[in-house]
C-alpha cells in the first residue's frame, strides 16, 4: 500500500483558472497568475512503474485531449499553493470516478489545487495565498483549505 | 499553389495509395484518392487529402446510404422544410396570426460515447441544439433514445459507459437550459461494445424568420463569418472515426478524435444569438446560418456556399485558434465543438461582430472565443483555403460536396422464424403474477425515474408533460397560447435481432402511438439508422430492409420524414454489430393543450379498454425474452393502426378518455401498472382485469391502453371507427392490482418491483 | 410609480424568460439586464436572480457570480433596502454573496447550498414548499397566508443547506428560514426533502428580511399545465401554485 499524489491539469486554455483570477483581482487579492488542478491523493496496491498508466487510463478523471498528469513528490501543498477539499466522508472515489476505478487504488481523496504566482512567476507568499482563501477559493461551511 | 507536401498519388499502386493514406490518418480508400487526383489534374496537397477524407467519409456524403434513403416519403401538408437542410421543420399553427413552425433534428453520438461517454454524450446534445439554432429557431426541448450494453458487472467498461453518458447528458442540456422531455433506454449486450447515444431536438420558429442552411441568392461578395470557442487540436478527424469500426487498441487515438464540449460558452452562443435573430429581423435581411459539424470549418463553409451556387474564399490565418502552430488541415477540417458560421451581407458584419464580442463578451467567457470574418462568398464555384500567405487548396466546390454513391450489395431476405410463440408462451408461462412482477423489474421495463431525473425536464417553463409523468413529452412553447407540441421516440432492439424490416414498422408505429397517447396529432417523423459496417453484407442488407420498414410505415400513416441522420459503422473489430436499430421520433400537435392526456389513472370505478387487439404473435417481447421464445415480431397494419389512432384522437377530443398508455415494452400489464403508479392518488386507484389470456396481457403490438368513464359512448364511437375494443376490466379504491385468475399484488409491492432495478445503477 | 425589477442574466443563465415572464404576468415593469450592462443596475429598485450556472458554477456554484460587477449593485441595493429574489441558481449566488442569512461580512458566506446528498447528483423532482416564518418577517413573502404552501420544480444538483453546527442554529433561532420542504398535505418530514438539505431548508431570508433565496425554481409551476395533478375543469393557461410567491414578491415592489 502506497499513498500517492497526483495532480490532473489542463492542456487546454483553464477558463475556471482565468475567471477566477479576474475575481481574485476585483476583490484586491494581490496575485498575477493562477494555475489550477485537480489533486488526488490515492491509497495504491499497484506499482508505481505502471501508476501513471493506470490513472491515464481512466476517462472519468483523464482526457488526454485535455489534461496533464503529474505525479507529485510531496504530500502537501507547495509554496504559494492551497488545497481545497469539499467535508466529505469516506472516500471520494466512488462519487468521482462513477462505476470505474482504478486499478490497484482501494481509496482516493479529491481536492482542487489553486497555485498563485506573483509578477515575478515566483509562488505566492502565504499572505497573499490566504486572502485568496478567505475571499474566494474556500467556503468554510462545506470546505477546508490547507496551505503550503 | 502550395506543393510542397502533396500526397503523391500518381503513378502509385493502389498498395502504396493505401500506405500514403494510412501515414496521413485518411480513411478515404485507393479509388478515391486516385479519382481525386484525376479531377484535380494533379496531386492533392495534405489539407485537399484531409478534406475531401472528411467531406467524403460515410458520416458526411451518405455514400452507401443516400440512394436508399430516397425511398423515405418526405412531404405532406405539415412539412415546411423536409430532410435537406440541417434541420427540417414541420407547421405547429398559428398564434395571433403568426405562423410558427416546429423545427427538428436527429442524430447520433454513438462512437464518441463508446470511447468518452461523458463528453462524448455531451456533445451530442451539443451538436444537435446548433442543429436547430441554426434555422434561426428558439431551442425548446431535446430527447435521448439510449441503448446501452450489459451493466451487471460493476466494474465493467458497459456499465461506466451507461452512467457517464447520463452524466453527461445532464450536465450540458441542464447547463444549457434546454428541458430533455422524452427518451427511452434499452440493454442487450449486443451493445457491449458500441452503445448508442441518439439524440434528438426541437426548436420554435415563426416561419417566415426561419434561416436557411445556405448562403442566400445574391450572396456573392458577402461575409462568411465563424463565430465561437477557439479552434484547437481537439476532434481532429472525428467524421472518418464516425466512418469506421472502433478498433479498441486504438484507445489513445480514439479518445483524440472526441470534442471537448463547453455547454457554458454555448449558453451564452445561445443567448448572443437570439440577439443576432431578432436584430437581422429588424434590418430586414436574408441570411445563410449553418453548425459546424464533420469537416469542421471546411465541411460547413464549403456546404453553406455550395448549396447557395457559390464558392468560398477563406484564410485559415483569420480563423481564432486556441494554441499557435496548428496544421492548416487541422484548422480546416478539426470538429472543436461551439462553432457556426454566417453568410452575412457587408451592411451588418461589424453589428453582429458587437453582439458577440462585445454585448456577449465571448473573448472574456472562453479564451480566445469570438466571432470572426474568415473569408467570403465566391461567384466562382471554387473552394480555396489560404494559411501562411499561401494557397493550399482550391478545387471544385460541387467536386467536394457533391453526392458521391458506394454501390454496396445486399440480399432481400426474410426472417427464418415463423411461429407465432402465443403456444410456447402458454405453456411456460404459469403463474400470471409471478410472469407479471418479472416483466415489471425486466431491464426493458423498470422505472427509468433514476435515469431521466438527472435531466432538468422544466426548465423555460413551457412543460406540460415531463417524463415523470408521461411516455411522450409536451411542451406549451409559445406565450399565451394553447398550441402545444408532443415528442416520443421508438426503436426496440429486441425485435432488430429478429427482423430489421418489421422492427423499423414497430419504430414508426410505436413513436406515433406515443403522441397519440398524448393527445397530439402525428405531424412528422425523423430517423436515426444505427446499423454495422455497410460493406458486410449482412448488415448492409438489414439496413436496406429497415429502410424500406421506415418508408412503408410512413406511407402507411401518412407521414413524413422531415429530418434523419445514418450512423454505420457501430460494431467492434470482431465483427459484432448493433442490433438493427432504426431509432425513430414522432412529432405531434395539439391545437388546444387543454386535450393533453396524462396516463395515470385518474379515479376508481372507470373502465379500462384496449384499443387494437395486438394478435397472436410475442416474438421480440419481454415475456419472450424472459422465457426464452424464439418467435416472429407480429405482423403489422399500418392501414389499421391509423384507424385506431383517429379513434383515440375522436374520443379524446370528445372527452371520453381520462387517461391512456401506448402498450410497448412489457404489454397490457406493464402498462396498466404504470398507469396506477403514475396516478395522482397513488397507491389509491388499483384495478381488476378480466382478461385471462397471456398473450392478450403480454404482447406488445399496437393498440392502447385507455381509462373512460362512459363506456357506452366510447364502444359507440369505436363502432363508427370500425376500431376494434375490448373491455379489460375496471379501477377500483383498493391499492391492487387483481388478476383474472383470482392472484392480487398489492400496487406497493409492484411498484417497488418496478422500481428498484435501475435505482443501483444511477443512483 | 411602481419600482422597476431588474431580472440578472449573468454568462449562464437559463432561466431569465420565464422569470421575466411571470413578473410581467403581475404587471410587474420588469427588464433583463445582462452582465455588460451592469451599470444600468442601480436604476432598478429590486433584483430578481434567476436559475441556471451562472459562470459555470466554476470554484463553486455562485462563487464567481458573487464577485461580478452587478453583484456590487445588488449588495448596495439589499443594504438600502431594496428587494432581492435570488431563485436556483440566483440563490446560491446571495448566499455566496453573503446576503442570507446576512450574518457575516459581505461576500464571506456563513452557509452553503452545497452537493445533493445522499445522491450528490443533479435532481429535477415536483416538490411543495411551506412557509416557516411569520409572513411578514419577509417583505417578499408578506402577502403570502401563514403557512402558505406552494408548488415548485427542483431542479438542482446543489440544494443542500450545509454550514457549521453554530452558523445552523443562527440560522434557525434568527428566523432566517423562509421555507421548508414539505409534502402535499403539508407535513414536514425529511422524506419531503429531495437533497437533504440541513433543517429541511428550501429558502433563506436576511436579518432585513428584504432577501429571499429559494432553491426550487417556483415560475416553473407557474402555470396550470406546469402542475402535474391537473384537476379537470381548470384552465391550463390560468397561474397555477408556484406563481403566489411572484405574486406577493409584486405587492412588495408596489410598497417600496
Amino acid at each position: 500500500m502506497n499513498l500517492r499524489v497526483v495532480a490532473i491539469g489542463l492542456k487546454i486554455p483553464d477558463n475556471e483558472a482565468y475567471t477566477a483570477l479576474v475575481a481574485l483581482r476585483r476583490a484586491g487579492v494581490n496575485a498575477a497568475k493562477l494555475e489550477r488542478a485537480v489533486v488526488w491523493r490515492v491509497e495504491d496496491t499497484g506499482d508505481a512503474a505502471s501508476f501513471v498508466e493506470r490513472v491515464e487510463h481512466n476517462e472519468a478523471i483523464f482526457n488526454p485531449n485535455k489534461h496533464t498528469l503529474t505525479v507529485l513528490e510531496g504530500i502537501v501543498p507547495r509554496p504559494g499553493e492551497v488545497w481545497v477539499e469539499e467535508f466529505v466522508e469516506g472516500d471520494d472515489a466512488k462519487a468521482y470516478f462513477g462505476g470505474k476505478m482504478i486499478e490497484g487504488v482501494t481509496r482516493a481523496h479529491r481536492c482542487v489545487s489553486w497555485r498563485l504566482f506573483d509578477e515575478d512567476g515566483a509562488p505566492a507568499g502565504t499572505d497573499v495565498v490566504q486572502d485568496a482563501v478567505d475571499r474566494l477559493l474556500c467556503n468554510p461551511a462545506i470546505e477546508r483549505a490547507t496551505i503550503g | 499553389m502550395r506543393t510542397l507536401g502533396s500526397l503523391p498519388i500518381a503513378g502509385c499502386s493502389d498498395g502504396e495509395i493505401r500506405r500514403l493514406a494510412q501515414q496521413h490518418g485518411l480513411a478515404l480508400r485507393a479509388d478515391e484518392l486516385r479519382t481525386i487526383a484525376d479531377t484535380l489534374g494533379r496531386d492533392p496537397t495534405v489539407v485537399e487529402a484531409h478534406a475531401f477524407d472528411a467531406q467524403w467519409s460515410e458520416h458526411c456524403s451518405y455514400k452507401s446510404s443516400r440512394h436508399h434513403l430516397k425511398k423515405l416519403p418526405t412531404t405532406g401538408e405539415s412539412v415546411i422544410i423536409g430532410p435537406g437542410e440541417d434541420s427540417g421543420v414541420v407547421a405547429l399553427g398559428e398564434h395571433n396570426g403568426e405562423r410558427y413552425g416546429i423545427v427538428v433534428a436527429h442524430e447520433s453520438h454513438n462512437h464518441p460515447s463508446q470511447v468518452v461517454p461523458f463528453e462524448g454524450a455531451a456533445t451530442g446534445i451539443g451538436g444537435i441544439v446548433r442543429d436547430v439554432l441554426c434555422m434561426g429557431a428558439e431551442i425548446i426541448a431535446v430527447a435521448d433514445p439510449l441503448r446501452f450494453g450489459r451493466i451487471d458487472d460493476t466494474g465493467s467498461h458497459q456499465r461506466y459507459v451507461a452512467q457517464s453518458a447520463v452524466d453527461g447528458i445532464s450536465a450540458y442540456g441542464n447547463a444549457i437550459g434546454v428541458p430533455n422531455i422524452a427518451g427511452d433506454l434499452y440493454f442487450d449486450e449486443r451493445f457491449d461494445d458500441n452503445c448508442l447515444v441518439n439524440v434528438v431536438s426541437l426548436g420554435l420558429v415563426k416561419e417566415p424568420e426561419i434561416i436557411h442552411s445556405h448562403a442566400p441568392h445574391d450572396a456573392a461578395g458577402w461575409s462568411i463569418v465563424l463565430v465561437g470557442k477557439a479552434t484547437d487540436p481537439s476532434g481532429f478527424g472525428g467524421a472518418s472515426f464516425s466512418s469506421v469500426t472502433l478498433d479498441a487498441a486504438d484507445e489513445a487515438a480514439n479518445k483524440g478524435a472526441v470534442q471537448v464540449p463547453d455547454p457554458f460558452l454555448k449558453n451564452v452562443i445561445i443567448r448572443a444569438s437570439y440577439r443576432v435573430f431578432a436584430y437581422l429581423r429588424e434590418r430586414g435581411c436574408t441570411v445563410g446560418f449553418k453548425d459546424l459539424g464533420a469537416g469542421g470549418i471546411m465541411g460547413c463553409s464549403a456546404e453553406i456556399c455550395s448549396a447557395g451556387g457559390f464558392g468560398a474564399d477563406i484564410d485559415l490565418d483569420r480563423v481564432n485558434v486556441a494554441i499557435p502552430g496548428l496544421r492548416p488541415e487541422v484548422i480546416a477540417v478539426g470538429e472543436t465543438q461551439e462553432r457556426l458560421i454566417w453568410v452575412l451581407p457587408p451592411g451588418v458584419v461589424d453589428d453582429v461582430l458587437r453582439i458577440y464580442n462585445d454585448e456577449f463578451t465571448l473573448p472574456l467567457i472562453a479564451h480566445n472565443a469570438r466571432a470572426v470574418v474568415i473569408g467570403t462568398v465566391t461567384e466562382a464555384k471554387r473552394y480555396v483555403l489560404h494559411h501562411g500567405g499561401e494557397r493550399v487548396m482550391d478545387v471544385d466546390i460541387d467536386f467536394l460536396t457533391g453526392s458521391i454513391r458506394d454501390e454496396l450489395p445486399f440480399v432481400h431476405k426474410a426472417s427464418t422464424v415463423t411461429e407465432s410463440g402465443a403456444q410456447a408462451l402458454g405453456e411456460r408461462a404459469g403463474d400470471l403474477m409471478n410472469v407479471f412482477v418479472d416483466v415489471l423489474s425486466h431491464r426493458d421495463v423498470c422505472s427509468r425515474e433514476p435515469l431521466y431525473q438527472r435531466y432538468d425536464s422544466v426548465v423555460r417553463g413551457r412543460t406540460v408533460m415531463p417524463r415523470s409523468q408521461g411516455v411522450a413529452g409536451v411542451l406549451a412553447p409559445i406565450d399565451d397560447s394553447v398550441l402545444a407540441v408532443a415528442l416520443a421516440v421508438a426503436g426496440n432492439p429486441r425485435y432488430g435481432k429478429i427482423d430489421a424490416h418489421h422492427a423499423a414498422r414497430h419504430a414508426v408505429s410505436f413513436a406515433c402511438a406515443q403522441v397519440v397517447a398524448a393527445g397530439a396529432a402525428p405531424v412528422g417523423l425523423t430517423d436515426c439508422l444505427n446499423f454495422g459496417n455497410p460493406r458486410n453484407t449482412d448488415h448492409y442488407s438489414e439496413f436496406v430492409a429497415a429502410v424500406e420498414g421506415l418508408a412503408h410505415a410512413a406511407h402507411g400513416l401518412h407521414l413524413p420524414f422531415v429530418s434523419g441522420n445514418v450512423s454505420l459503422y457501430n460494431e467492434s473489430s470482431s465483427g459484432t454489430a448493433v442490433p438493427a436499430s432504426a431509432i425513430v421520433s414522432c412529432i405531434g400537435t395539439m391545437r388546444n393543450v387543454e386535450g393533453v392526456i396524462t396516463p395515470g389513472l385518474k379515479r376508481a370505478g372507470s373502465e379500462l379498454f384496449r384499443i387494437g387487439t395486438g394478435g397472436s404473435h410475442v416474438g421480440g417481447t419481454v415475456v419472450a425474452d424472459l422465457f426464452g421464445i424464439d418467435a416472429a415480431l407480429a405482423p403489422i397494419d399500418e392501414g389499421r393502426e391509423r384507424n385506431d389512432n383517429a379513434f383515440l384522437l375522436a374520443a379524446i377530443d370528445r372527452g371520453l378518455v381520462r387517461a391512456a398508455r401506448a402498450l410497448g415494452d412489457g404489454g397490457l400489464l406493464a402498462a396498466l401498472a404504470q398507469m396506477a403508479f403514475a396516478s395522482p392518488h397513488f397507491p389509491n386507484v388499483g384495478a381488476v382485469v378480466t382478461l385471462a389470456s397471456p398473450v392478450a396481457l403480454f404482447n406488445e403490438y399496437g393498440g392502447y391502453l385507455v381509462e373512460t368513464d362512459d363506456a357506452r359512448r366510447l364502444r359507440d364511437l369505436a363502432a363508427e371507427f370500425e376500431a376494434g375494443i375490448t373491455s379489460v376490466g375496471r379501477t377500483t379504491p383498493s391499492p391492487t392490482i387483481v388478476l383474472a385468475d383470482g392472484t392480487e399484488a398489492s400496487l406497493d409491492h409492484l411498484y417497488r418491483s418496478w422500481r428498484a432495478p435501475l435505482v443501483e445503477v444511477y443512483g | 410609480m411602481n419600482a422597476r425589477v431588474a431580472v440578472l442574466v449573468f454568462p449562464g443563465t437559463n432561466s431569465e424568460d420565464e422569470t421575466l415572464r411571470l413578473l410581467r404576468a403581475f404587471d410587474l415593469d420588469a427588464d433583463l439586464v445582462h452582465w455588460s450592462r451592469a451599470h444600468t443596475l442601480p436604476a432598478y429598485g429590486a433584483y430578481v436572480l434567476p436559475g441556471g450556472f451562472a459562470y459555470e458554477d466554476r470554484i463553486r456554484a455562485g462563487a464567481i457570480a458573487a464577485h461580478d460587477p452587478m453583484m456590487d449593485h445588488v449588495i448596495a441595493g439589499a443594504r438600502s433596502g431594496k428587494l432581492v429574489l435570488g431563485i436556483c441558481n440566483g440563490a446560491q449566488i446571495v448566499l455566496e454573496a453573503g446576503l442570507v442569512p446576512g450574518t457575516g461580512a459581505e461576500r464571506t458566506p456563513t452557509a452553503a447550498f452545497t452537493k445533493n446528498a445522499p445522491i450528490p447528483k443533479f435532481i429535477c423532482k415536483h416538490v411543495y414548499v411551506k412557509l416557516a416564518i411569520a409572513p411578514d418577517r419577509c417583505a417578499i413573502t408578506a402577502a403570502l397566508p401563514e403557512g402558505a404552501l406552494i408548488p415548485a420544480w427542483a431542479a438542482h444538483g446543489e440544494g443542500r443547506l450545509a454550514a457549521t453546527d453554530e452558523h445552523l442554529d443562527e440560522i434557525a433561532r434568527g428566523g432566517h428560514m423562509a421555507f421548508v420542504y414539505a409534502h402535499e398535505d403539508g407535513s414536514t418530514a425529511p422524506s419531503a426533502t429531495p437533497n437533504g438539505s440541513a433543517l429541511g431548508c428550501a429558502a433563506l431570508t436576511n436579518i432585513e428580511g428584504n432577501v429571499l433565496a429559494i432553491m426550487p425554481h417556483v415560475e416553473r409551476d407557474a402555470w396550470n399545465f406546469n402542475h402535474p395533478d391537473r384537476r379537470a375543469g381548470t384552465a391550463m393557461l390560468a397561474p397555477s401554485g408556484g406563481s403566489l410567491l411572484f405574486k406577493s414578491f409584486a405587492q412588495a415592489v408596489r410598497r417600496l
